[in-house]
């Protein structure tokens, strides 16, 4: 008798997909990101090349290694100053707690770090906790104020974002609380759409007005972020440079939501890699090359990603669901609450439901109790203490005494794919494939 | 010029940048009446003003001329670009003549006046404030309301309060289309008393008249895409 096997076409989960549409005529909503398998090249598909003779490593405890990151050096008076380059990207209050948002602030400051507003307007207490904000500008302008944008230490001008590229942002009736929906000026309740567009302007022609619009604002002070999806990466960040801004953010698509429809985090933009590869070299093309400093975001998980981002281009990465791994999402606590939304610790991705059981990606006031400020704050600080370890401890074995002087050519390719991807040798060769 | 309370600016040689400089000064040195002449419809003039004094612009002006605006009174004499008051706070931003899209987007408190007729998108994402216009409006106006109030004395655009959540729209003329989820529900005297208030705030010569408040037809949500879970799907093939 032959071996009971399931389709490779139709497998157990597309089965369930199809059946649910089936029986409910919805799509499929969802938080946390991408669950495919990564089958495209990614930064584990690259290796670095430490010292061995014809360069000379920095002893690992003794000799200074600089972590110190200066954005937006363009056009504003006062850049972005920070001691590491690991940010915490923008995430919303609503789509996370009031609790896990002041963590992230308070962490982030420990650590001489920044951390971003999102799409929901500035909360008080992020300000006060922050040591340096990024205000986000997004086409939804929800709670957008004026004060509070001549408040934060940089503006980000959000086109896209890497999950959900080409499409708003979204969160459901269960978070839009009394203050959410307050803050939003949306009625209680409702599953609030955000719009895919700005309302005010329409391509890069009149977003070069759009940001002298922000720094007049600003009185030219604080440096302009414009930040993407990661889909036309080369075309886009070119056309970011030459609306002006001073920093631009380019968002893979390993990068995280609290909620959007399943098929845009599986189905839409470009890795992570090879964003940072197509725009690194964009900018170099157009002579922009370290006068636009670029930050790289979408699934960097450790100090690794970090440093082979740093390596191939970008001064700086924002850092989202690692940031809530590390507050407690997806940890083995309250499993009977992981089981009643259908998930386990580990296997979760119902930031969407507002029912997060560590408190993290939700409204509800008994489940947000369950994340400590303080705690919470404490492990961000040691997480991005420990990423900017990491990084360092690559780049001292690169030779080098500034993580910023970390360099493609201490990087080769260990799969054929990645080396076409990212343009770096194959191990073992000198040949770089698809080139 | 400290302790003048009215002062002109000359911009015809200046850049954004040196105009909105000298603004910002004047207002810091107390002066609360300021007329910037010759403003060549330069892109964001008045932008971010956060005191209560009234800025006169003697011409057009471009793009976000306003915007950020709380508590600032600004008065153009001619025509303005896009963007013009988004994101206004508190305050009044009136335009004589027509203005480009985008209008009023994201407005969250005060009131703009248009004159002449506005673009596409008037009062996108609307949040608060209310907005009148005595011309026509162009394509989605009131795209994705949240709140306030949005009159068009003329005809409309299409797709009419597309998408809306509680902003309430009135049009005197004729609505090309309504939008999705968009429905036209009755006037009440509340409707009339309301609409008679807001137009305490179009006085002055005007090109254009409004009709009597009564004459008005009250556009709002159905709501019935409020929620993703609504499971009638022909609600969405129809919207969607």
């Amino acid at each position: 008798m032959a071996a009971l096997k399931s389709s490779g076409v139709f497998s157990q989960e597309v089965i369930r997909q199809i059946q649910t549409k089936a029986a409910t005529g919805l799509y499929e909503i969802r938080g946390f990101g991408t669950l495919r398998e990564r089958r495209w090249a990614t930064f584990d598909d690259l290796t670095f090349l430490p010292c061995s003779l014809t360069r000379i490593p920095l002893e690992g405890y003794r000799e200074k290694c600089s972590t110190r990151t200066v954005l937006g050096t363009r056009f504003a008076k006062r850049p972005v100053q920070l001691d590491i380059p690991i940010m915490i990207t923008g995430m919303s209050w609503g789509a996370l707690s009031y609790n896990a948002k002041v963590a992230l602030a308070k962490g982030a400051a420990e650590v001489g770090s920044s951390n971003t507003t999102g799409d929901g307007g500035m909360l008080s207490a992020e300000r006060k906790n922050s040591r340096t904000l990024i205000y986000e500008v997004l086409p939804s302008r929800y709670g957008i104020n004026i004060h509070h944008m001549r408040m934060a230490d940089a503006i980000e001008l959000t086109i896209g974002q890497g999950a959900k590229p080409g499409t708003g942002g979204l969160l459901l009736g269960s978070k839009v609380s009394d203050e959410i929906a307050k803050q939003r000026e949306l009625p209680i309740g409702v599953d609030q759409r955000s719009p895919a567009r700005h309302p005010d302007f329409l391509g890069p022609d009149d977003m070069i007005i759009k940001v002298e619009e922000l720094r007049e604002a600003t009185d030219w002070e604080v440096p302009i972020f414009i930040k993407m999806g990661a889909t036309r990466v080369y075309d886009d960040v070119k056309l970011a440079a030459k609306a002006g801004a001073d920093v631009i953010v380019v968002d893979g698509m390993e990068g995280g939501t609290g909620a959007s429809p399943s098929i845009f985090q599986e189905h839409t933009g470009i890795p992570t890699l090879a964003a940072v590869c197509e725009a690194r070299q964009a900018l170099q093309d157009i002579g922009l090359y370290g006068e636009v400093q670029l930050i790289i975001a979408g699934g960097i998980r450790d100090g690794v990603d970090a440093a082979k981002s740093i390596a191939l281009g970008a001064d700086a990465c924002y850092i989202g669901t690692a940031a809530l791994i590390g507050l407690n999402c997806n940890r083995p606590i309250y499993e009977e609450d992981y089981r009643a939304l259908g998930a386990a610790p580990g296997a979760c991705h119902h930031c969407h439901t507002g029912r997060c059981p560590v408190g993290i990606a939700t409204q509800d006031a008994d489940l947000m109790q369950r994340l400590d400020i303080d705690e919470a704050a404490e492990r961000t600080r040691n997480l991005l203490h420990v990423m900017t370890l990491e990084i360092q401890m690559i780049a001292r074995s690169c030779g080098k005494s500034d993580v910023h002087h970390l360099e493609p050519e201490d990087l080769v390719a260990l799969t054929i794919e990645a080396s076409a991807t990212s343009g770096l040798p194959l191990a073992g060769t000198r040949r770089v494939f698809g080139r | 010029m400290r302790g003048e309370t009215m002062v002109e600016i000359d911009a015809t040689k200046c850049t954004t940048r040196e105009i909105n400089a000298e603004i910002r000064r004047q207002i810091s040195e107390n002066v609360r009446e300021i007329t910037v002449r010759h403003p060549g419809a330069k892109h964001n003039l008045g932008v971010a003003l956060l005191q209560a004094v009234l800025l006169r612009i003697a011409g057009s002006v471009g793009y976000y001329c306003g915007a950020l605006n709380d508590g600032a009174t600004v008065e153009v004499e001619g025509s303005a670009g896009w963007g013009l008051a988004e994101s206004m706070l508190s305050g009044m931003v009136r335009v004589r003549g027509d203005v480009g899209s985008g209008a009023a987007a994201a407005l969250r408190g005060g009131t703009v006046v248009i004159h002449g007729d506005a673009a596409a998108r008037l009062g996108a994402s609307i949040k608060g404030g209310q907005v009148v216009v005595l011309g026509d409006c162009g394509h989605m106006a009131a795209f994705l309301g949240q709140q306030g109030t949005l009159v068009v004395c003329g005809d409309t655009g299409p797709a009419f309060a597309d998408s809306m959540y509680a902003t309430v729209c009135y049009v005197g003329g004729k609505i090309a289309s309504l939008g999705t989820d968009a429905a036209v529900a009755p006037m009440d005297e509340g409707d009339v008393e309301k609409l008679e208030r807001i137009f305490e705030y179009v006085p002055g010569p005007s090109t254009k008249s409004h009709p009597p408040a009564s004459a008005f037809q009250k556009v709002v949500s159905e709501r019935k895409l409020w929620n993703f879970e609504q499971r009638e799907w022909r609600v969405w093939r129809e919207a969607l």
